[in-house]
């Protein structure tokens, strides 16, 4: 099969292939600055024609855009970039990682864009008010894809049975039940469904009265309040098995969630504003959304990722960078992310400029979400912020809802767990 | 391990025949570890100073029990993927082992389960177990077997990913098997069935103890291949529900990825590191008392 | 009358297994051609309404193939063939040859044999970034050009082969370079053969090395490629992600399907003696 010859011929060609990839090894040319990106699908699409469209409105900057994973393998090689000083010149973070590597000191400040552009934010999707304890920070990220928790309702099944978006937990509860249909053995249709995930733990703890992390600092993980969060999860699924909790970690739930919405399986979810466009064009019904129900208060956390610029780059990357960024965020590009994506347009005068153009009118459940805005509440960007999620909480939340373990002592162990090391 | 029997032309020939293979494994594999056996000791996220912290890495892991429960799941994982997939790819050999269009095009189909990425794999079989929509879900339902959540369920999704595992390398066990048996004399078999020995008794008496070192090669790769499972689990179930199928390689990818503890991670690959050593000891001596002075896969 | 029995049933044996084997292919490519709403409403339904191309233009669109795909074919290839070119005279040395610290280098190999990539990224990452080499065909294939497992293949064969074949060739005047190319590898070629297979197959299909050691569009593999037709948390799209799944697997496929014949033969014809 492997001749002598094929073989050494081979050798040669891989040594050289090696070789001649190891000399080519390009810095950027002038005026061109890296973009590194964690979407797939559409998001790419819609941020690569935006790319396309910078380029063609000016010819002094290029941008060139690279898919570096999901989020967490973004995030890594963002780290493992900076450490052998390649990291790109822009890249996108998630808002949990901002304060953490805001604390190593590896994000240029981005004040110079301009007060133009940073007044014109929407201060709920922006940096504004987020670092715990205040004080003055330079700003380092920049709102990009934003978004919040909305609920998602099956119209005609809530018309059917003459139902109403709950406005509290106890409606909720209630609404969840009555939406329920089951044969002798087991529920075909579920009431309720929302990924057993943090971001919709901390909106809970919210609405219940709570903070994650006290403005001093301690992280409290919402004392009771979080405790009364975890319960209503637990009660829902266990005791009136009213709340699908979908199968899968991450993105799997959260992608199992929605395909029981479109299929009928459940009759409302809680989920990302961001996939407003794709339930309304897949759903087979028609799609209401609702604000989330309040409980002491109403309350939403904003999630999604930030523009960042690493240290590293020369100035005049850094310049160039300005000028990306300082066109992204201008109305017309943050709409046009907006409105085709679902995420959340982060410019005040974009926003107003769609209210104008009866954008609002013509999507109803768009109103509903930007109208939820006014509750959204500022994370508290405490540099352990993204353990807090990642290690001690997230974990803890599917042994509390799928297991039945008792919600204080689980929140008790996810504190104790991030003493030490 | 058999004698080496000549004797080198110059003494350092060995030495430069092993030049390259030395380097490449020395930068690439074993610098590699030692670096992480440094770091074992440190806390470190990448970005900012790295902070001795002696063994606080090590203690943490052994008093929590995340080792063992990392143990367990990883072992019963391969346990399983190593006996499904080592016990179905015989029987398919055996089966399989003759000449014919028919024959070799099942082989084919077979074996190209290896061939496929297993994140491909992955992805196929997160559509075929969604308890919902999947296809194996509903004829579950269809069968009366009522819904199962083959991967949401925390006692059985460990054996879900067992199962596509067995699925992806039955083939090449197969293969492998099918070497084995091409090995054997057909004159050996001709004679046990001339002595009137039944299909069964032929295999159990001649067969087998003559596929010994094939069985014990097979065993070993699938078991190195169960180990570094990770592609399957990143993509089907993140190391959930509950942990239930963070096996190592995940629970090392978590804490670089999600967690940002390069220190740690370190830690629990020198736990990794020691596990497979003590595995592969273990090994070596089940091939001495089976495989008698023979050393696998060596005829 | 009982034989026949044992045939029908050995028959329907096989039937089922290649039931079970081809039938999520199968599946795979029925979904590829189904759209987002049909595949909503009636998940299970085998068949596409019509032949629906859309995600195929949607995977043409997103993935410039080709590139992709020459990347990963000159990368697997490069790998296997200097895994080949490096075990040869480390198994023959360790087979072979008496010399000291053979046994500690035996072992040292089979220790290699367990580490996986999640674990030696981080280290070869920094290594290679002031190289230069980050981004580039080498960092894709350098690491992988010994393989402890394919070393461990080569030795295993060459330990069955008479040392009179080797004292002979001396006696001819070869050199130990000759003597491992020309007159052992032609001998273990069904070892070969089975290696090159492994590893073609393994490198082809990996995601995790070619995401974390590339940062340009340049030198990426299809996994990666096909990657990016997922849009996590939203729903999957499953046409499309199946869509994806055939034309990452079909070449690889029919490369299998060309080739079978010679690679069954060579890999059954005493692979592993």
């Amino acid at each position: 099969m492997l001749t002598r010859r094929t073989l050494s011929g081979l050798i040669a060609g891989a040594l050289g292939a090696a070789a001649v990839g190891g000399c080519n090894r390009k810095r950027l040319p002038p005026g061109h600055i890296s973009l590194w990106f964690s979407y797939g699908g559409r998001n790419r699409k819609v941020l690569l024609e935006l790319v396309k469209q910078f380029h063609r409105e000016q010819h002094a900057v290029r941008v060139v855009p690279t898919f570096q994973g999901d989020y967490f393998e973004g995030l890594t090689k963002l780290r493992t970039g900076l450490y052998v000083e390649q990291a790109p010149t822009v890249t996108h973070v998630i808002g949990e990682a901002l304060p953490y590597l805001a604390e190593a000191q590896v994000l240029e400040p981005l004040e110079d864009i301009g007060s133009e552009v940073i007044d014109d934010l929407v201060p709920a999707l922006s940096q504004a008010g987020t670092f715990v304890g205040g004080g003055d920070r330079p700003l380092v990220g920049l709102p990009f894809n934003r978004s919040t928790p909305v609920a998602y309702y099956n119209k005609s099944i809530f018309r059917q049975l003459g139902l109403r978006p709950p406005k509290t937990w106890a409606e909720l509860r209630s609404a969840a039940r009555s939406a329920c249909l089951r044969d002798s053995e087991r529920t075909t249709r579920f009431g309720f469904s929302c990924p057993v995930d943090w971001w919709f733990w901390v909106a809970m703890v919210g609405q219940a009265g709570g903070e994650v992390v006290a403005p001093n600092g301690e992280v409290t993980l919402g004392d009771q309040a979080g405790v009364r969060a975890l319960r209503l999860w637990q009660t829902m699924v266990h005791d009136e098995r009213s709340m699908k909790p979908p199968p899968g970690r991450d993105y799997n739930a959260w992608e199992a969630a929605n395909n029981d919405f479109l299929a009928g399986r459940v009759a409302m979810i809680w989920t990302s504003t961001a996939f407003l466009r794709y339930l309304e064009d897949n759903a087979p019904f028609a799609v209401g959304t609702a604000p989330l129900p309040s409980q002491q208060r109403a309350a939403v956390p904003t999630g999604g990722t930030f523009f960042v610029v690493p240290k590293g780059a020369r100035p005049e990357e850094r310049t160039a960078a300005m000028t990306f960024l300082r066109w992204m965020m201008a109305p017309a590009q943050a709409n046009a992310w907006a409105t085709r994506t679902g995420y959340m347009t982060v410019s005040k005068r974009g926003r107003a400029k769609l209210a104008q153009d009866g954008f609002f009118a013509q999507h109803p459940n768009d109103r509903v979400t930007v109208d939820q805005l006014k509750h959204a509440r500022p994370w508290p960007w405490a540099t352990q912020l993204l353990r807090i999620q990642r290690e001690a909480v997230q974990p803890r939340l599917e042994a509390a809802v799928l297991a039945r373990r008792d919600a204080a002592t689980v929140l008790d162990e996810a504190r104790k767990s991030l003493e030490g090391v | 391990m058999s004698e080496a029997s000549l004797a080198p032309v110059r003494a350092r020939h060995p030495y430069l025949l092993l030049l390259p293979t030395a380097l490449v494994l020395g930068v690439f594999f074993i610098y590699p570890v030692a670096v992480a056996l440094y770091r074992s000791f440190f806390a470190w996220d990448l970005l900012t100073d790295p902070q001795f912290v002696g063994t606080a890495h090590y203690s943490r892991l052994l008093a929590q029990g995340a080792v063992a429960g990392l143990v367990s799941r990883t072992l019963a994982y391969s346990l399983v993927v190593v006996l499904g997939a080592g016990s179905l790819g015989l029987l398919l050999a055996v089966l399989l082992n003759r000449p014919g269009r028919l024959y070799a095009f099942v082989r084919g189909s077979i074996f190209s389960a290896y061939i496929v990425s297993w994140v491909a794999v992955a992805l196929l079989w997160l559509w075929i177990l969604d308890p919902d929509a999947g296809v194996l879900s509903r004829a579950a339902t269809g069968l009366g077997l009522g819904r199962i959540d083959w991967l949401g369920d925390p006692d059985l999704a460990l054996y879900s990913l067992a199962g596509v595992s067995v699925w992806k390398i039955t083939g090449y066990a197969m293969v492998i098997f099918l070497a084995g048996l091409q090995d054997i004399p057909k004159s050996v078999l001709e004679a046990a069935a001339l002595d009137g020995a039944t299909a069964w008794r032929r295999f159990w008496h001649v067969t087998w103890p003559l596929l010994r070192p094939t069985t014990v090669f097979v065993g070993t790769t699938s078991l190195i291949m169960s180990f570094q499972a990770f592609d399957i689990v990143r993509v089907m179930t993140q190391g959930g529900p509950i942990e239930s199928t963070t096996v190592f390689v995940y629970a090392i990818y978590e804490q670089v990825f999600m967690n940002l503890r390069v220190g740690r991670a370190s830690a629990l690959t020198m736990v990794f590191f020691v596990f497979l050593l003590v595995l592969t000891a273990f090994q070596l001596w089940l091939w001495r008392r089976f495989s008698g002075r023979r050393t696998m896969g060596g005829s | 009358m009982r034989r026949s029995w044992w045939r029908v049933g050995g028959k329907g044996l096989l039937f089922a297994a290649a039931l079970v084997w081809l039938a999520p292919y199968l599946w795979m490519v029925s979904t590829s051609f189904k759209t987002l709403p049909e595949i909503v409403a009636a998940p299970a339904y085998p068949l596409p309404s019509s032949l629906q191309w859309g995600a195929y233009e949607e995977v043409f669109s997103t993935i410039a193939v080709g590139r992709y795909l020459l990347n990963t074919l000159v990368m697997a290839t490069a790998i296997a063939t200097l895994q080949i070119a490096l075990a040869l005279p480390a198994g023959y040395a360790l087979a072979k040859l008496r010399f000291c610290g053979r046994r500690a280098a035996f072992l040292s190999v089979l220790a290699c044999l367990i580490i996986p990539a999640q674990v030696t990224f981080v280290p070869v990452f920094t290594m290679l970034g002031p190289l230069g080499l980050i981004d580039t065909m080498a960092a894709l294939v350098l690491p992988f050009a010994v393989s402890a497992f394919g070393t461990f293949l080569v030795r295993q064969a060459m330990l069955a082969i008479p040392d009179e074949i080797i004292e002979a060739a001396r006696l001819d005047g070869a050199s130990e370079f000759t003597i491992v190319y020309r007159v052992l590898a032609p001998i273990v070629q069904p070892t070969l053969a089975a290696l090159f297979l492994f590893s073609f197959v393994f490198h082809y299909s990996d995601y995790f090395w070619p995401l974390m050691m590339t940062t340009s569009d340049d030198v990426r593999t299809m996994p990666l490629a096909v990657a990016l037709l997922r849009e996590q948390g939203t729903g999957v799209r499953w046409h499309i992600v199946m869509a994806g799944n055939v034309v990452l697997s079909l070449p690889i496929l029919a490369l299998f399907a060309v080739t079978q014949r010679r690679i069954m033969q060579a890999v059954t014809a005493r692979a592993l003696s």
